[in-house]
Parts: C-alpha cells; sequence; structure tokens
C-alpha cells in the first residue's frame, strides 16, 4: 500500500513539474518576444541612431535550450527514480520469500524438538520426526550456500573447475543424480537425443543449474512431473533443451525469469516457495562457461522448455585462447606504459 | 472439551504439518490438513469445523482470502493465523478481515496449543450464551447473536467475534458494573494483569454503533475507577 501510494505520489510530481516546464517555457516565450517589442519601439523612440546588428534570436534560443535541459535532466531523474522503485519492489519481496524460507524450516525444527521434549513419542515416530528435522535442516543449508555461492559468483569469486566431458554421458549421469535427490520415479524424466561432441564444463556447477531447474519443474507442475531432455551440436554450440508439463510461463514473464528476485505471482501457482533466486543463479553460471539460456513457452499450462547453449570443446578453446591473448595484449601494453614512465 | 473438536489445520510446508497434526491429535483434536487455499476451502464448504489455523503464503488462495471468504459465511469461526510473516502491516491485515487470532512463526508448542484451548473455550461459552437468547434488542438497536447482524438506529452493521463476545457479556451483566480486569478474564480468557486499553478500545466502538450520542453515552456507562455497566434504565 506504500509503495504504491509513493508510486503515485512519483507519477503526480512528475506531471506537475513537466507542467510546471511547460508553464515557464511559455512565460519565457512570452516575456522575450513583449520585451523585445517593447524594446525595440522604445529604443527607436529614445536613440534612432544606435543601430543594434547583433544576432537577435541567440537569447532566445539559450533560454529555450536551458528549458528544454532542465525537462531533460528531469525526465532522466524519472526514470532513475522508477528503476529504483521497481528494484526497491524486488527486494521488498526477495525479503519476504527470504524470511518466510528460512522461517519455516526454523519453526518446524523447533515444533520436533519442543514435542520430543516434551512429549513421550514412540520410537517409529521419533525416527520420522528426524527426518523431518533432517531434511529442513538441509532446505536450510541449501538455501544460505545458495545465497553466499550467488554473492561469491557475482564478485567473480567462484573459480569454476573445468574439464572436458562428453556431455551426453555428463547430463544422463547428473539427471539420475538429481531424480534420486528429488524422489522422483524411474520414467519421470525422459532423455532424447544424443551427441558424440565433448565440452568444456565445471561439473559442480552444471549439477547445481539441472537440479535447480528439476526443482522448477517439480514446484510448477499440477500433474505428477514429466521432464524431458534433448540435446543436440549445432555448428559450435551443444543445445539442451529441458522441458517439463508444467503450469508454463506467460509470454510477457519469458524474459522476466532470470532477473534477480523475480518471481512469477499467480493464482494458477502451485507452490510458494522460492527466493527468486534460481534461474538467475542458472543464468550466471551458463554465462561463466561463454553459453545461454533462454525460456520458451507456448502458454499456460502447455509447460516450459529451458533453452541451454553451450560452446562445444573447440569453441571454448578457441574462446579461452582469445581471452588469454587479449589479457597477454593489456599486460603487455600496462608494462610498456610502466616502462615509459 | 477436545474430544469434539474438529481442526481445519491450513498449511503447505508439510515437514510443519506433520508435526502440528501429531501434537493437535494428541491433545485430543481430530485435524484435517489442507496443504492450499483451494483444498481449505473445499473442505470448509464441505464440513463443520470448530477452529481453522490458517498459514498466509498458501498456492492458489492465499490466507487472507481464506480467512475473508469464511468469514463470509461463518462469523463465528475461530480463525488463528499462524504465519511466517510477522510485519505489522500483515498483523492488522488479517485482524481486520476477521482472524480471530495471530501467531507468528517460529512458534513455541506450548503457546500455540494455550491460544488454541482459549480460543475454543471462548466459541463455547459464546454459543451457550447465544443459544438462550439469539436476539436481543434495546432501544432502537437488534442484535442478531448467531449472525452476528445489528440493525440500528441509521445503519445494518456485523459484528466482529470479540465485539459480539463483549457485548454479550455486557448484556449478560446488565444492571452491575463489570471492571476491565473481569472482561480480560472471562472474555478473552487472559491474565487480567495485561494492560487494559482494549477493553476501552471495544467501548468505544460499541458505543460508536449504539449510541444515539456516542459521547454521552446511555447504554454503556464508565463508572469511574470501577469499569462499565450497561444500562437500559436511563433511557
Amino acid at each position: 500500500m506504500k509503495r504504491r501510494r509513493s508510486f503515485f505520489y512519483h507519477i503526480s510530481v512528475f506531471v506537475v513539474s513537466q507542467v510546471a516546464w511547460l508553464g515557464l517555457l511559455g512565460i519565457w516565450i512570452y516575456w522575450y518576444v513583449s520585451n523585445y517589442i517593447i524594446f525595440e519601439k522604445a529604443g527607436e523612440k529614445l536613440s534612432p541612431e544606435i543601430v543594434y546588428n547583433g544576432t537577435k534570436v541567440l537569447p532566445f534560443v539559450g533560454g529555450i535550450i536551458l528549458l528544454v535541459s532542465i525537462s531533460f535532466g528531469m525526465s532522466l531523474i524519472f526514470r532513475h527514480l522508477n528503476v529504483q522503485l521497481r528494484l526497491n519492489n524486488l527486494y521488498d519481496n526477495f525479503i519476504s520469500n527470504i524470511t518466510h524460507e528460512l522461517k519455516s524450516p526454523l519453526s518446524s525444527i523447533q515444533l520436533y524438538l519442543e514435542t520430543l521434549n516434551s512429549r513421550s513419542v514412540p520410537a517409529e515416530k521419533q525416527k520420522e520426526f528426524i527426518n523431518m528435522m533432517i531434511k529442513d535442516a538441509s532446505r536450510l543449508k541449501t538455501l544460505i550456500s545458495s545465497i553466499l555461492e550467488i554473492s561469491a559468483l557475482e564478485q567473480k569469486k567462484i573459480v569454476h573447475d573445468f574439464h572436458a566431458y562428453h556431455i551426453d554421458k555428463l547430463i544422463n549421469e547428473l539427471l539420475a543424480g538429481a531424480a534420486e535427490q528429488y524422489n522422483l520415479p524411474n520414467d519421470a524424466i525422459k532423455i532424447e537425443g544424443g551427441t558424440k561432441s565433448r565440452c568444456i564444463v565445471d561439473k559442480n556447477a552444471i549439477k547445481i543449474v539441472l537440479n535447480n531447474l528439476t526443482d522448477n519443474a517439480i514446484k510448477y507442475s499440477m500433474e505428477p512431473v514429466k521432464i524431458n531432455v534433448k540435446f543436440r551440436t549445432q555448428f559450435s554450440k551443444i543445445i539442451i533443451d529441458f522441458s517439463d508439463n508444467g503450469i508454463g510461463i506467460p509470454s510477457e514473464e519469458l524474459k522476466n525469469v532470470f532477473s534477480k528476485f523475480y518471481r512469477v505471482y499467480g493464482d494458477n501457482i502451485p507452490n510458494v516457495k522460492g527466493t527468486g533466486l534460481g534461474l538467475y543463479w542458472v543464468k550466471e553460471i551458463i554465462r561463466n562457461h561463454g553459453g545461454k539460456i533462454t525460456a520458451l513457452s507456448d502458454g499456460i499450462n502447455k509447460g516450459s522448455t529451458f533453452r541451454i547453449e553451450l560452446p562445444v570443446y573447440n569453441e571454448f578453446i578457441r574462446r579461452f585462447k582469445k581471452s588469454l591473448l587479449a589479457k597477454k595484449k593489456q599486460k603487455k601494453l600496462i608494462e610498456t606504459t610502466e616502462n615509459r614512465l | 472439551m477436545t474430544g469434539e473438536n474438529k481442526i481445519l489445520l491450513v498449511e503447505d510446508e508439510e515437514t510443519l504439518a506433520v508435526g502440528l497434526e501429531f501434537n493437535l491429535t494428541e491433545e485430543g483434536y481430530t485435524v484435517t490438513w489442507a496443504r492450499d487455499g483451494k483444498i481449505a476451502l473445499e473442505l470448509f464448504n464441505s464440513q463443520e469445523y470448530d477452529l481453522i489455523i490458517l498459514d498466509i503464503m498458501l498456492p492458489y488462495v492465499n490466507g487472507f482470502e481464506v480467512a475473508r471468504k469464511v468469514r463470509e459465511k461463518s462469523p463465528q469461526m475461530p480463525i488463528l493465523i499462524l504465519t511466517a510473516r510477522s510485519g505489522v502491516e500483515d498483523r492488522i491485515k488479517g485482524l481486520e478481515l476477521g482472524a480471530d487470532d495471530y501467531l507468528a512463526k517460529p512458534f513455541h508448542l506450548q503457546e500455540l496449543l494455550l491460544r488454541i484451548k482459549g480460543m475454543l473455550k471462548r466459541k463455547m461459552w459464546y454459543k451457550e450464551a447465544a443459544h438462550v437468547q439469539p436476539v436481543y434488542s434495546f432501544g432502537d438497536n437488534k442484535i442478531n447473536f448467531e449472525n452476528l447482524e445489528c440493525t440500528t438506529i441509521d445503519s445494518q452493521l456485523r459484528l466482529t467475534q470479540q465485539e459480539a463476545m463483549v457485548l454479550k457479556y455486557l448484556i449478560d451483566n446488565k444492571g452491575k458494573i463489570v471492571s476491565r480486569k473481569e472482561l480480560i478474564e472471562k472474555v478473552w480468557h487472559m491474565n487480567p494483569d495485561i494492560e487494559t486499553r482494549t477493553v476501552d478500545n471495544f467501548i468505544v466502538r460499541l458505543r460508536k454503533y449504539f449510541e444515539p450520542d456516542p459521547s454521552n453515552p446511555v447504554y454503556f456507562i464508565s463508572i469511574r475507577g470501577a469499569g462499565y455497566m450497561f444500562n437500559t434504565e436511563n433511557q
């Protein structure tokens, strides 16, 4: 409510300032034209011998340029303010979501501890409760490490452990791990196509990517989840299509889903858990591998596809050499400049 | 008392719901668990419950919306909001929509159980009291204690459960002085040593609804240093 009010407040301030600016421009033109005529008439009467041959339009144009600059400045400030408001809004949502994500498992752990402390719980139930606590503690651990790792990734503090892998073998292995981690039945993940291509990736980072996409597919599916993974090589790229049978993504949201803190809200969303960091993390990892990820969806209830493009082995090496060369050149330039100094 | 009480537990976190269900069952309540707002409303519309424990951040229909829809149908249903959202704005919104109590996560088990017990006790007392005399009239006012609808000289309104309980207690003690502490103890079922402005706020609201001139009350009279008295003799 507060945010809404402040947004309308800023819109009103902008409109009022623009009206004031237009008024000022009108007054300036009116003042200049009327005074120019008066000065000309008075000048002719008082000192007809003085003839002024200077540029008469210069002060007029100068005034208009000044006023237009003020308007441009105001528009620029307004634009930045809007961006800031949008960011604040996303940040508030993130805080609200993270509070929920931290407090929920914590409440559950506290509840089980107090239950075990105050009641005589049968041994079988005790085991069940302990498993629940382990599940919640693991959820907390995943959440905290994801926040820390995203922060490290953004500050370029993470050094990827790159190795060459046969992509089909790697994806098969990681998806089997994801299926086990999320307790999915054997037929939940289907892998189609194949490629003999190799690529250079950080296995742990790609595991995070696939786990996040699997988690998303589970969270946003009303029916038992069905994941279909296809991969192929196209020129110098390996293309992996990760599709699910979930609720899909509205077309207007496709670009936003990878933004930091961004979450899609709606009455058809079967799950409210999440922080708005998962797909942002995925995008950043793929970017660090020199690749690209895009979201595709035919609309609501028609599933989603996440298309990952990674450079093949040779392309990765070529880019790596190029970047090394660029770094070398840069280093040489710095050394030459230092020697000259 | 708890043997027949049915609780609808609306919670999307499975681990928390399992623990709550166990504890509530141990206390003798019959618990039905709904994992989202849509299921909660379906269950509420098809079955009878004595109390609802409601989370806010729920899939499909959020807890605020569930509370609003429950209130529309059943003004007397005790609702306890149990949520991770502990901000003042959320608390106010929840209570305004008709929740009777609001507990933030993480919570203490004993506190939750005591609050549930208190809410059910209040409901039981009110149900019995309202059953004896469902409609009461004084002056130009008419109150139906079953659906909480009131007709006053110039308007029609619906009381909240808590307002109705305060009013019912004062009516039952018509002509007698009722202290603030007594109201806190008997209506709120809370420790009477807590601050007593809450009672005054409720009296202000009742005067606004039912007094011809709220600044010069004739029905809800303040007795200096003692409390309040409901009186219809002065009219």
